[in-house]
């Protein structure tokens, strides 16, 4: 069961996308996502399914993998679209029994249909080409503006560095104990919602007990090399700015500001283009 | 030590949940969760050091998660928030699973229906929602709460 775990969606890889820089890759999906928003129609799509094809082309990740992501939420997909679908009142297409498809209804299932998709695969990108470690470091970079409004941004970067770093320890310790208890009889498996949740007790408590062991001796350890904070604290891997992180950032006020003007209609008054 | 200890113990916490998080995958994101995870939200009965670990270990999880970069920012600052109100709740023990139930279901609830067009009524996403955290927390989380209360030391900072 636990062997099936890939931690976070990581593709390892040497492409020039896994190597820009975490905080371009945090800033341009942000940008992504936003413009996802400010599409209204369907023609809006060309340019980000154009963008999206181009940085999945280049960051060598196969479409493959990237479809397997896709999987645990088909089912959201698949609610939504339905959903959609029924619910939207307008033009009647066809009946069905008691439901009625209407033309509106049929439109927007398929946009927001789309539009989940694109946002889906294009913010797994960010995790699929940046090392989780990298993407810390980055969310550390970004928020230590605020650090001068009390934001410990040093601290939380720790504490995702320290968590991430344990996390493959703890799984095996829960399988650990989950099979030491399987051995006196514990049963995970049967029962209705609420007795399997309660039979995850007895996982739990032994979980926190050797969790809060090792945090014990971090700590311990830690204060014995005199760690005291982010104060002049060097690191080894200091991020650097390069000139492909600045053709980024070009490519993303170019992409921002095709989809403002097309969001505007403004390829429209163009003559002969549409 | 104080410093380091908190610093390590919200690390662990978030780690902890974060596990737990992904050990359950298909039932810990989107529409129809019940993160068994989001029974450590009783933490802050424990240790203030729990208000930062749940943050981290939700930002975390959603970060690893495929919902993407919605889910990461809304549903952190819900357990962010819900955090802090059951640090506030801490007195009333039975209390302490509450705002995690409201929190979530409201700010998660809303981000299904504006962020990802799930196109049923608000508050039937809201409720949903809701419906999925109630079991985690009193249904899981409650009674975590009362066993760990036998291990209250593990949790000291000294």
């Amino acid at each position: 069961m636990i062997r099936d775990i890939t931690l976070g969606q990581y593709y390892p890889g040497n492409s020039w996308i896994h190597k820009l820089d975490a905080r371009i890759k945090i800033i341009w999906t942000f940008v992504y996502i936003i413009s996802l928003f400010i599409i209204q129609d369907f023609w809006g799509y060309i340019i980000i399914v154009a963008n999206l094809v181009l940085i999945i082309g280049i960051s060598g990740v196969p479409l493959k993998f990237i479809m397997k992501g896709l999987k645990p939420i088909f089912f959201i997909i698949l609610f939504t679209f339905t959903i959609n679908m029924f619910m939207t009142k307008g033009t009647p297409l066809f009946h069905i029994w008691f439901l009625t498809i209407t033309k509106e209804g049929l439109y927007n299932a398929i946009f927001m249909g789309i539009r989940l998709v694109l946002l889906i695969i294009g913010s797994s990108m960010l995790t699929l080409a940046t090392k989780p470690i990298n993407l810390t470091d980055g969310i550390e970079k970004l928020l230590s503006p605020w650090q001068k409004f009390g934001l410990p941004s040093h601290e939380l970067a720790m504490m995702m560095t320290i968590a991430l770093r344990f996390i493959p320890t703890l799984l095996e310790e829960t399988d650990k104990i989950m099979k030491a208890q399987m051995a006196r009889g514990a049963d995970f498996e049967s029962g209705n919602i609420i007795n399997r949740a309660k039979s995850l007790i007895p996982l739990l408590v032994p979980l926190f007990i050797s969790a809060f062991r090792i945090a014990q001796d971090l700590a311990m350890a830690m204060e014995a090399r005199c760690y005291r904070g982010g104060h002049n604290r060097t690191r080894m891997n200091e991020m650097k700015l390069h000139r492909r992180d600045a053709v980024a950032v070009f490519f993303m006020l170019v992409f921002l500001g095709l989809v403002i003007v097309q969001a505007q209609g403004l390829f429209t008054m163009i003559p002969g283009l549409m | 030590m104080k410093n380091t200890k908190f610093l390590i113990q919200s690390a662990v916490i978030a780690a902890v949940y974060t596990a737990l998080t992904l050990l359950l995958m298909p039932f810990s994101y989107g529409f129809l969760q019940i993160r068994v995870s989001e029974a450590l939200t009783i933490l802050p009965f424990f240790t203030p050091a729990a208000i930062p670990g749940l943050f981290v270990g939700c930002l975390l999880s959603n970060l690893l998660g495929p919902y993407g970069f919605a889910d990461m920012v809304f549903g952190s600052a819900a357990t962010l928030i819900a955090a802090m109100g059951s640090y506030m709740l801490k007195r009333i023990p039975i209390m302490v699973p509450l705002p995690p139930v409201l929190a979530n279901g409201i700010v998660i609830g809303a981000m299904l229906y504006f962020v990802y067009g799930v196109q049923i009524p608000l508050y039937a996403s809201i409720l949903w929602v809701s419906a999925g955290e109630l079991v985690a927390c009193y249904g899981l989380g409650y009674p975590l709460l009362r066993y760990l209360k036998k291990y209250k030391n593990i949790f000291e900072l000294h």
